[in-house]
């Protein structure tokens, strides 16, 4: 697709923000030149899309931060819905985005006070928390949430890596475990867990995360990230096998590390990537000869 | 059995009338239910209630991936005797009376006057309208058990069983209209009044919110009795052991 | 139509996408109500009776499986769990769209 987007015709500028729309293509870029070819011919012949290509375009106009642009689409909708709480959301995330953080969380704040079942709101007080930088205070609201919704993968997810950037590796663990209670046919679950396991260190932590390094790599294998964790933990095992004298340990973990260094090789084989080349031979220098 | 001889007005002012009034009546009706509509509210303890549930059943099921500590974390959570949420939480088992509850009114009087009502206006309307005419001819042979699903008006004791009158096109085209409608107006359409009839048979049930004290007994009885199996047991062989053959195959 | 499949390791049980299963399910649905409506006004127009009627209809729901299966190509396991329940499933459902459209199109046609 060139980027003649200004040739385009009415409706096929429609027509193509509706496809992004439905296949959730972020595309804020070109979604702001299409809009221009719309905004010629005038908002009012977009019939009853109009509102969702006004909050696309809104979003969009946050992305690249044209705030004029999406301040305009944001009062089209006020006008439309005066007391409508997504159109609330947007004058949040508009201020938001202009970092008027207390301002954002006045908005959201009353939204959640009008509404308390409106969980993205809720989630967005998070975000700007996190924004802030107060991560402490993020973690505790979006304990907060996960305590109302708890079957929420996203928040979970979230709860994990805030968690993690305060090093509270535990947690972290908690929450990536229930991340793949949720997912548990997602490879990269069971990674996310071996990450924090391996991060964690110490051999009970080891052997999980090999054994979920595992699991990452039979439900994917070709989980380039897997394979040199799994190497590493094989790697951390035995040394640690090999001071301890745990003899029938020792060989199955040197096995599985034999096993993915010749994986990471055949791997780097099938598929000649200038990046991936540096890898199999940092895990060559690695390894331990015995 | 004569062949009869129909007159062409009739084809052109019953029988095509009697089909686009059901089509267009099913698609105005789609417009007003939408327009109609209300938002539900929901209470957050309802929220919250779902997610749990949600999240129990997912930890007897998935909790195998889970190391046995872990998963023994989560049980006691859910459902130790002095702290476990399911014990702890304690939600009145009122069975909510509909007729108590003025939002569940309008919204049951809103359903009413989308979905009943129209059935009986139009159908009553077609029934006075186009009542007695003969309109068309099943293109394949019926036997004398059809005469009244297909010839209610027309009471002919000799009338082959093929003929249809109109107020049995009339319904034939309100039932077989459904899949048209999930074509032309899209999936979980409110048009399709057919489904709307099967919610009425057994509406009484599923109209009332479940109980949620009833629903944590039984997933806290689920969860006691779920074993923990640990799933990655054997991973690390089964891994290189479905290598091993994937290299033997190729 | 987006791919299903997740994994497949020969012992284990096959993981399958859901919101994926239920797109093609849907859009399988559009095919087949699409294909009862045209060939009961087919059959209509032509003026068949009968069990001529119905051996068309048999024959259409053929030749939709027929085009799925060439749509699909040789890896349709991607985006089906099986075959035999392409063929099967929804056969009644759209049967009745198909005795509607053949009786109403036969009707305005040859009935008058």
């Amino acid at each position: 697709m060139a980027d003649n987007y200004s040739e385009l015709s009415f409706n096929e500028a429609k027509d193509l923000l509706r496809q992004w729309r439905e296949n959730n293509e972020r595309k804020s870029d070109e979604v702001l030149r299409v809009w221009s070819v719309i905004f010629e011919h005038g908002v009012k012949k977009l019939g009853n899309e109009k509102h969702l290509v006004l909050e696309q375009v809104f979003y969009a106009a946050l992305d690249c931060h044209y705030y004029t642009v999406a301040s305009y689409c944001s009062l089209m909708l006020q006008e439309e819905f005066p007391g409508s709480f997504r159109v609330a959301r947007h004058v949040a995330a508009l201020h938001e985005a202009q970092e008027n953080y207390e301002e954002a969380l006045n908005t959201l704040n009353n939204i959640i006070r009008l509404d308390e079942t409106n969980a993205a709101a809720r989630k967005r007080v998070v975000a700007i928390l996190k924004a802030q930088g107060q991560i402490q205070a993020a973690i505790k609201e979006l304990v907060d949430y996960l305590k109302k919704f708890m079957s929420d993968v996203e928040a979970w997810q979230e709860l994990s890596e805030l968690y993690l950037q305060v090093q509270e590796y535990a947690r972290a663990a908690f929450c990536a475990e229930e991340l793949l209670l949720h997912q548990p046919h997602n490879h990269l679950a069971h990674q996310r867990l071996a990450d924090i396991r391996y991060t964690m260190g110490g051999v009970e932590n080891m052997e999980l995360a090999k054994l979920y390094y595992c699991k990452a790599l039979k439900l994917n294998p070709e989980n380039m990230r897997a394979l040199l964790g799994l190497f590493l933990t094989t790697n951390n095992l035995l040394t640690h096998y090999k001071s301890s004298g745990n003899s029938g340990k020792r060989k199955e973990a040197w096995r599985l590390c034999q096993w993915a260094q010749a994986a990471t090789a055949r791997q780097t084989r099938a598929r000649p990537e200038p990046n991936a080349a540096p890898l199999a031979n940092a895990m060559l220098q690695l390894a331990i000869t015995d | 059995m004569a062949e009869l001889l129909l007159d062409p007005n009739i084809r052109l002012w019953v029988f095509l009338p009697i089909v686009i009034i059901t089509f267009l009546v099913g698609i105005v009706r789609h417009y007003v239910s939408i327009i109609l509509s209300s938002q539900k509210k929901i209470e957050l303890l309802q929220v919250q209630d779902s997610q749990v549930m949600i999240r129990a059943r997912l930890l007897r099921e998935n909790g195998k991936y889970l190391p046995r500590q872990s998963f023994a974390m989560r049980r006691h959570w859910f459902n130790n005797e002095e702290t476990g949420y399911f014990k702890v939480q304690k939600r009145a088992a009122t069975s909510q009376n509909p007729m108590t509850d003025p939002g569940m009114m309008t919204d049951m009087l809103k359903g009413n006057v989308t979905n009943v009502l129209p059935m009986i206006v139009i159908g009553g309307w077609i029934n006075w309208m186009f009542s007695g005419f003969l309109t068309t001819k099943v293109p394949f042979p019926l036997t004398l058990r059809f005469k009244p699903m297909l010839q209610r008006g027309v009471e002919l004791a000799y009338l082959d069983a093929s003929w249809v009158s109109s107020a049995s096109w009339y319904f034939l085209n309100v039932f077989g209209l459904r899949t048209i409608y999930a074509l032309v107006l899209g999936e979980n359409n409110a048009a399709d009044q057919s489904k709307i009839m099967q919610e009425q048979m057994s509406g009484a049930a599923m109209a009332m919110p479940p109980d949620p004290k009833a629903a944590f007994k039984a997933e806290w009885e689920a969860l006691e009795i779920t074993e923990h199996k640990w799933a990655l047991a054997t991973i690390e062989t089964d891994l290189l052991a479905s290598f091993v053959e994937k290299e033997k195959t190729h | 139509m987006s791919v299903v499949k997740l994994k497949d390791n020969k012992p284990e049980p096959v993981a399958y996408s859901d919101a994926a299963l239920r797109n093609n399910a849907v859009v399988v649905e559009y095919c087949r109500t699409s294909m009862a409506a045209l060939s009961g006004s087919t059959a209509g127009v032509l003026g068949l009776t009968g069990l001529n009627g119905f051996a068309f209809y048999v024959f259409s729901v053929v030749v939709l499986w027929v085009m799925f299966m060439i749509k699909a190509g040789p890896n349709w396991h991607k985006y089906y769990v099986s075959r035999q329940s392409l063929l099967t499933s929804g056969f009644f459902g759209a049967l009745f769209t198909y005795v509607l459209f053949w009786t109403f199109i036969y009707g305005m046609v040859h009935v008058y």
